[in-house]
């Protein structure tokens, strides 16, 4: 069922140099492919690394070791210019925090992507962004400004912000952390749908398993490894 | 093509970026932004002050002749003063103008003590006898009637232009001209026409009065020879010196016998614009401390803004800013918000400078004639200010550029 392949990984580890000049290793030997259509969710406990996985696999960060892959380019060989340009194209992010630009009303917020595109994804933006946001439900709060909206009708912003470039590639870091139960599951399924709808790939990392569970391939990080859960899982 | 165009678009969306940053942070900004608004309403006051004030005292300076202005004056042999042999010397002068091809000249001569009259009250005057070329010459025109004409000795009542003093003293100040009064001179006592008014007052209390040579010589020169005569020429101020030189070499060879001397007697060859060079440095740099403070304070809230908003850069970062986008439009921000408050101290600046009231008080004089705001003061305010937004705002870019992307999300 997967198409063309977007992200491979292969071996790779991540450490960081601490204050006293030792070395914390935060992932080791971790390989993971995933292509177009994919919906993958990592789970595991907290420090254990797994938002600098997702870091790696935005493009956001690099690894220390081993070969990190984007559309058959070794990451490493990408400038920060073709990087950005990647992320802004290919890339769309949703965060724990939803990470909303504050004083932008709810259009402005999903526009903000659109500022970095060319041509003419820039001067329709904000037509883009309306259709976006109806598409997430909220076409009748285009004016609000983030503090006057729930925690899901943010989550949802965040979501329309995400993928209103039409990416490749969906990260969501957490993205029901803030949220309670049923309006997380909300927001899970519409993001695994506007995915499945466009064909996006769709990397979740969380440490709920009933989120964990929506996803076709799952992965556990533990000790800065990546164990496979359950290889596939019928729709 | 295309990179082009991605350019354009990156400009045009850098401003939009910035503009949105200010009306978001529009109390922060505005109150970051006074400092730069009074500098740059200062500073172009200044300039614009000092040039207007040069403007002023250049009108008032070549009213003793424009730049450059070369006097003649011619003695005879037996040191009795010119005025005896006046048509001979005269002739001599205007032959040896039109062979250096001079188009303004005019003869220059004065008598001091008359007195004008009219319903009762009198003032004081200065006579000067002049050829109509003399106004454009010394900048001198009539705000009310009109100057002198060369048709004017034909008339039956002498023709005269006066100065304000004159028109104030007499009660004349609200008369529609021509009027007539009376003018004594030595024993002479004449009734003449004002055609003309002038704004200036340059005598204080005593008046001043303008006549030709041929209704001076008509009407008083039996009984009041002139006291002085000389001889002006407004000419190019490139090579004056020279050419004065020459014309007192030629117009002596036309008056064997008598003594010529021509030389400059503008205020340029005096050097009386130097002073207010200086006044217009110090007021400058003063403007200068003051932009100077402006703009640190304006550094200061923009970095501390700055390390607010790493989380907000980090976003954009993971929305596919590039370092370079980030560092532009911080830097745009800084420059639109200093271009928009530099825009503002201009307008107060205006608002100031072009205000009679209060430049007649803080000169603490009366112009009848406001100078125009000069142009080059308010692109040196909007200039200045477009220079500081760009220097201000270069640290908290280079901040906004050096960030991390991962630090910055997870603040």
């Amino acid at each position: 069922m997967s198409g063309a392949q977007l992200l491979e990984l292969e071996n790779v580890t991540r450490s960081v140099l601490l204050p006293d000049d030792s070395e914390l290793q935060i992932l080791t030997g971790i390989d993971l492919s995933v292509s177009e259509g994919d919906h993958i969710a990592i789970v595991g406990r907290s420090g254990t690394g797994k938002s600098t996985l997702l870091n790696i696999l935005g493009l956001l960060d690099r690894p220390t070791s081993g070969t990190l892959a984007w559309r058959g380019t070794d990451a490493a060989r990408l400038s920060s210019r073709r990087a950005a340009a990647a992320r802004g194209r290919d890339l769309g992010f949703v965060f724990q925090q939803f990470n909303l630009l504050p004083g932008r009303t709810a259009l402005e917020n999903v526009m903000a992507p659109l500022m970095y595109s060319s041509g003419r994804d820039f001067w329709q933006r904000r037509r883009l962004a309306s259709e976006a946001l109806e598409r997430v439900g909220l076409g009748s709060r285009l004016d609000s400004l983030p503090q006057t909206l729930s925690g899901g009708e943010q989550q949802r912003v965040a979501i329309a912000r995400a993928l209103v470039r039409r990416p490749r590639v969906v990260l969501a870091d957490e993205p029901t952390g803030a949220l309670d139960v049923a309006t997380g599951l909300a927001v899970m399924q519409l993001l695994d749908e506007a995915t499945v709808e466009s064909g996006a790939a769709l990397i979740t990392i969380t440490h709920d398993s009933n989120v964990a569970a929506l996803a076709r391939e799952r992965f556990r990080l533990e000790g800065g490894r990546l164990h496979p859960l359950v290889q596939e899982v019928a729709r | 093509m295309n990179n082009l165009s991605r350019l354009g678009t990156g400009f045009v969306a850098a401003l939009v970026e910035a503009w949105q940053e200010l009306r978001i942070h529009r109390l922060r900004v505005l109150l970051s932004l006074i400092g730069v608004t009074i500098a740059v309403a200062s500073l172009t006051t200044a300039v614009a002050g000092a040039a207007m004030a040069q403007q002023l005292m250049t009108e008032q300076l070549e009213r003793y002749g424009r730049p450059a202005m070369i006097s003649t004056y011619v003695s005879s042999p037996e040191n009795l003063g010119p005025s005896q042999n006046s048509a001979q010397i005269s002739a001599a002068f205007e032959k040896t103008a039109e062979r250096f091809k001079i188009n303004y000249t005019s003869v220059v001569g004065s008598s001091y003590g008359a007195r004008a009259t009219h319903q009762g009250l009198s003032v004081g005057t200065q006579i000067q006898v002049v050829d109509p070329e003399y106004g454009p010459m010394h900048r001198i025109f009539a705000q009310h009637g009109r100057w002198l004409e060369a048709e004017d000795a034909a008339n039956l009542s002498p023709a005269v232009v006066v100065d304000k003093t004159t028109m104030t003293q007499l009660g004349l100040a609200d008369t529609r001209l021509p009027a007539t009064i009376e003018l004594k001179n030595g024993a002479d006592s004449v009734s003449v026409t004002v055609i003309g008014a002038t704004s200036t007052k340059d005598f204080g209390m005593e008046g001043q009065l303008w006549m030709l040579p041929e209704t001076y010589e008509r009407w008083f020169s039996a009984g009041t020879p002139l006291n002085e005569v000389t001889y002006a020429m407004w000419v190019p101020v490139e090579g004056a010196e020279e050419l004065a030189s020459q014309f007192a070499r030629q117009l002596q060879a036309e008056l064997p016998g008598y003594y010529v001397d021509a030389s400059r007697q503008d205020y340029l060859a005096w050097g009386q614009d130097e002073g207010l060079k200086q006044v217009a440095l110090v007021v400058a740099g003063i403007a200068g401390i003051i932009l100077l403070l402006g703009s640190l304070s304006l550094l200061n809230v923009a970095m501390v803004t700055m390390k607010q908003r790493i989380r907000e850069v980090g976003i954009r970062r993971s929305f596919g800013a590039t370092t370079g986008r980030v560092f532009f439009s911080v830097m745009m921000e800084s420059v639109v918000a200093t271009a928009v408050a530099g825009g503002l101290g201009v307008l107060i600046s205006v608002a100031i400078v072009s205000n009679p009231k209060l430049i007649n008080a803080v000169l603490a004089t009366g112009l009848d004639e406001m100078p125009g705001f000069p142009v080059n003061a308010a692109l040196l305010g909007l200039g200045v200010s477009v220079a500081v937004g760009a220097l201000t705002g270069v640290l908290p870019a280079l901040v906004a550029a050096r960030v991390r992307i991962v630090d910055a999300i997870r603040v």
